[in-house]
């Protein structure tokens, strides 16, 4: 603690809630209330597919605040994050299919994993904690990796993970879908868990942890000379992303209840980098906005993309056009907003800075 | 020691095709530090052009293969104007994004323009005729890609020594300011790194697309994975290192094909993957590289 804090401290306006926790807590609270707004209203009101395209983009959003998590704090480009999310998925529908349906499919698989069956909920938590573990193993060896070498060693756990799940068919049923999985989760269990983490993301940076990993981003050697353990907190962000994205490929496979190793690669790593990048990668608000953005034009995109008549023209079918367009916003927000919609802003932080201006405009007139 | 000989010559051609796609890599990033992730698809532009030409009447395979190496340049030029030079002063994190959307872009051109199935490419499978040279089976292709990478490096040493432009690419991998103090424009030693990188990666697209016969709009994901492994495995932004990374990487690969029986094919890719981590974790500056200390002087 530097020498301001601590005098802030003594001083003490508020004795047991100190300015900072505060200021996270109400952030949070703010994401968490726009994000089950959202949900909520598409749950009263939505049809069954809007419903559907809102799980999906929900799911798609916890994956993306887990990126966010470790990318956005500690700006090494992760492309390995659809690896944690396979695993996710593939150890929950491993604990959680009913043996019935394994005797079937995977009925020589090791461990004798083919005759264990869990209720959904100690799957979920299983394998959460298996996705967690096996990200502090590749952690212990990414921490030592910084920049584009730290990037290169993300790709090889993507291909690597992607790899074993192929290969290794006893267990993960090689490229074919594993099914029976038990679709328990619907929109409103998303709608929870997408909220949980969105505090932990916004509590972790705004943390001590936070703002120590994310200054070590800015000025690596300024940080190290202020006594940062940028390793330590590399491996920390990185072990959280991997629980969180994990998390997101859990619900994932218990809300579809088919997974297939194929939709882990790198199209899904590209989609959600996309997002992250388009609202900012520097905020949690921006990982919200950028899922949102991306997730409406891309279903517009879509309806085009299937070949359409306007006023008695008739499109052609355009296969790539929502690739395509993604591409070409990424290359603009690039160009144009490096940064990002948010800009690295939080949302309280842009309601603070619109009151400010809505003052200083009236003092004015 | 048959089946020896021809595995090494095989590891040998593709590490050269990895070198000359590491070396396009190595070159723009040491001389304005961009990560060109879209480098892949330089190969899917070489495929389409030929098809495209194939698809119009011109079968010839040497104009299609001068007409391929001169679309791959002038795309690579033409992306330094559009895309990458908005982001020439921004963070390497900006950098790679950006490259990344262009790959994204030109993938879904060719998908959306010709087709999302591979299409045929058959002009050049003459290539692959088998010759035997003293009681040994290669390829034509074989010596072509070990003779024509060699010849390229060649050309690309005498460039980077002999020439003005080159000395002032090599001093820009140093301190591009006193470069632009001494006189020399940045805009064209940039576009020259980038229209060198697009020559040796289209002299590489040439060797996959006779190899494999066919292209796919995805055709560039793994090669440029491939050859960023292999700038790293050198040390990210050496030639000499990319050239090394390439040839090892290549041999790596053959022998893992050879090693690992058809069960575990799936495996190889993930292997070579595991392999380069393990290295890295040892030699984090790669096998060429400088090891920087934070705060080092770069230069």
């Amino acid at each position: 603690m530097n020498t301001i804090a601590f005098a802030e401290r003594t001083r003490g306006s508020r004795p047991f809630l100190d300015a900072r926790l505060a200021g996270n807590l109400r952030g949070s609270l703010w994401l968490v209330l726009i994000a089950a707004a959202i949900g909520l209203f598409v749950m009263a009101f939505g049809s069954p597919f809007i419903i559907r395209l809102t799980a999906t983009a929900f799911i798609n959003l916890i994956a993306v605040v887990g990126l966010q998590i470790f990318m956005g704090n500690s700006n090494v480009v992760n492309i390995g994050h659809a690896g944690f999310m396979a695993l996710g998925a593939y150890f929950t529908a491993i604990f959680a299919t009913p043996v019935m349906i394994k005797a079937s499919m995977i009925p020589n698989a090791p461990f004798g994993l083919a005759g264990v069956e869990v209720g959904a909920l100690y799957a979920f938590l299983i394998s959460v904690a298996l996705t967690s573990l096996i990200g502090l193993l590749t952690g212990l060896v990414l921490v030592r990796l910084a920049g584009i070498a730290a990037t290169i060693l993300t790709i090889s756990i993507l291909v690597i993970v992607q790899g074993v799940l192929v290969t290794w068919t006893d267990l993960f049923r090689g490229a074919q879908a594993f099914f029976g999985i038990p679709k328990v989760v619907g929109l409103g269990l998303i709608i929870v868990a997408t909220a949980a983490v969105l505090v932990v993301a916004r509590m972790f940076k705004g943390s001590r942890l936070g703002v120590q990993l994310r200054a070590s981003a800015t000025d690596p050697l300024a940080a190290e000379a202020m006594g940062v353990d940028v390793k330590r907190l590399r491996l920390i962000a990185w072990v959280l992303g991997s629980a969180v994205v994990g998390c997101a490929g859990a619900l994932y496979a218990l809300y579809a209840g088919t997974i297939n190793a194929r939709a882990f690669y790198f199209h899904t790593a590209f989609l959600t980098l996309a997002m992250a990048i388009v609202g900012g990668m520097r905020s949690v608000t921006g990982a919200m906005v950028g899922v949102a953005l991306l997730t409406v034009l891309l279903e517009l995109i879509r309806i085009l993309e299937g070949g359409i008549t306007v006023l008695g023209i008739a499109f052609p079918e355009m296969l790539g056009l929502s690739g395509l367009m993604l591409g070409v916003i990424i290359v603009a927000v690039m160009c144009f907003r490096s940064d990002g919609f948010m800009g690295g802003h939080e949302i309280e932080e842009v309601f603070a800075m619109l009151r400010r201006r809505l003052v200083a405009g009236k003092r004015e007139g | 020691m048959d089946y020896l000989i021809e595995q090494a010559l095989n590891g040998f051609s593709i590490g050269a095709q990895y070198s000359l796609l590491a070396l396009g890599l190595a070159i723009v990033f040491s001389v304005m530090g961009l990560v060109n992730f879209a480098h892949g698809e330089f190969i899917g532009v070489a495929g389409y052009a030929m098809f495209a030409m194939a698809a119009m009447g011109m079968t010839d395979p040497w104009l299609l293969v001068v007409f391929a190496m001169a679309t791959v340049t002038l795309v690579a030029l033409v992306l330094e104007r559009v895309a990458f030079r908005p982001v020439r002063n921004a963070p390497p994190t900006t950098g790679l994004l950006t490259a990344f959307g262009v790959g994204i872009i030109l993938q879904n051109l060719f998908l959306l323009m010709v087709s999302p199935r591979p299409k045929a490419v058959p002009e050049l499978s003459a290539l692959n005729q088998t010759v035997e040279v003293a009681g040994h089976n290669f390829t034509i292709l074989q010596f072509l890609e070990v003779g024509v990478t060699s010849v390229a490096i060649a050309g690309l040493v005498w460039f980077l020594k002999g020439t003005r432009i080159g000395l002032a690419m090599r001093a820009a991998a140093l301190d591009f300011t006193t470069v632009r103090l001494m006189g020399m424009r940045a805009n064209r030693v940039i576009a020259t790194a980038f229209a060198i990188s697009g020559l040796l990666a289209s002299i590489a697209a040439i060797f996959f697309i006779a190899r494999r016969g066919a292209i796919d709009p995805f055709m560039g994901l793994l090669p440029v994975l491939k050859a960023f492994v292999a700038c790293v495995l050198g040390g990210f932004g050496s030639l000499p290192g990319a050239v090394v990374g390439g040839l090892l990487l290549g041999l790596v690969e053959v022998l893992l094909i050879v090693l690992l029986p058809d069960k575990l094919a799936g495996l190889r890719d993930a292997s070579v993957f595991l392999i380069v981590g393990v290295i890295l974790v040892f030699r984090p500056q790669g096998i060429l590289g400088r090891r920087v200390e934070l705060g080092d002087k770069t230069a």
